[in-house]
């Protein structure tokens, strides 16, 4: 199994009251759209791991936004953000923060919500299609521009999934360390600082 | 004469063929310009299920492509029973040529037969009176 992974430090702060850490599935790669997503014209899309891989960078620092039933996305009501992507496998794993402070009433649906109810939608920008004439597109190319959270039933994919995380946000700064360095010893992965305090890790299993 | 009326008229021909071979020419060039342009952008993309006013823009374009697409194909027919009408004559040469070897106007003739009315003609004048035939749409095989 192959794993891309990228992620943005994030100082720690104890007990911060407006990150609630959350971890979900984005998308899958590789693999057609369980149904055609908007702005598709009518199309399934694969979004091609080269792609996905190539544009992780674009989705660190991107928001999570959300509509008030749960059935699409609001690109200006921003609740949360993205802080670490992941490519394991098929699936393009992200986690971040909501600002749970700013947003009660969405930490209180989303913790209320039922197992595997919630999923997740991407936003793309740019996206190149590699022919526009196939009955599934092929996304050579794209930048992400934030996701939304929304049921799972509404998203395009539908094994996508979204839950709030029991614990910390793994990259904040002395867990990622932590973890980083007990990674590091046991299971191989490498970590890679960049000057704009991206974290970047690569393993092959 | 009637040779360089026949001349003449198989040298329309062969123009005539010229301008349909380049016409191809770049017909088959636009092909596969189109086929490298294949692929495009999308300039926005959610992988969200539409809504429901998403839906309906869409079967508004799709409607509004079906009706030109359905237009174009009147006008294609139309042009092609024009261009069918106006193959359907020949000039008074290969006419009185024809007519002399003892063919009347035909709607069609076919390659055999021809060959065989034709035998008192030279082989020029053969060439010009199957090219007309051809061009006109009047000669089968």
């Amino acid at each position: 199994m192959r794993l891309e992974a990228m992620a943005i430090t994030m100082p720690e702060v104890a007990d911060h009251p407006n990150r609630i850490p959350f971890e979900g599935v984005l998308t899958v790669v590789d693999e057609a759209s369980t149904r055609p997503p908007s702005g598709a014209r009518g199309h399934r899309v694969i979004l091609t791991r080269d792609a996905a891989r190539a544009a992780l960078p674009s989705l660190l620092g991107m928001a999570v936004d959300y509509a008030p039933k749960w059935d699409g996305h609001d690109a200006r009501a921003k609740c949360g953000i993205i802080t670490e992507a992941d490519v394991i496998g098929s699936q393009l794993r992200v986690r971040g923060y909501l600002f749970g402070r700013d947003f009660p009433e969405v930490v209180q649906q989303l913790q209320q919500s039922e197992a595997g109810n919630m999923g997740m939608s991407y936003e793309l920008a740019n996206a190149h299609v590699a022919d526009m004439r196939a009955e599934v597109w092929t996304l050579t190319q794209a930048t992400f521009t934030g996701a939304a959270i929304l049921l799972r039933e509404k998203a395009a994919y539908r094994d996508t999934s979204f839950r709030l995380s029991a614990g910390r946000c793994r990259n904040s700064n002395p867990v990622r360390e932590h973890a980083g360095a007990r990674l590091a010893a046991h299971s191989g992965w490498r970590f890679e600082k960049q000057s704009f305090g991206q974290i970047q890790r690569r393993k092959e299993v | 004469m009637e040779t360089e009326n026949i001349f003449a008229s198989l040298g329309d021909s062969i123009e005539r063929l010229s301008s349909a071979a380049s016409l191809l020419e770049r017909t088959v060039a636009w092909l596969e310009q189109r086929e490298t342009a294949a692929g495009g952008a999308v300039e926005k993309m959610t992988a969200a299920v539409e809504g429901q006013n998403e839906l309906m823009e869409r079967d508004r374009e799709l409607r509004l492509k079906l009706e030109a697409a359905e237009q174009q194909i009147a006008e294609l027919r139309a042009q092609s029973s024009r261009t069918v009408a106006a193959r359907q004559t020949l000039p008074a040469s290969t006419t009185q040529l024809l007519a002399k070897q003892g063919i009347s106007m035909v709607d069609s003739i076919q390659a055999g037969a021809l060959d065989s009315a034709l035998t008192g003609l030279s082989l020029e004048q053969r060439i010009a009176v199957k090219a007309q035939l051809l061009r006109a749409g009047m000669l089968t095989q």
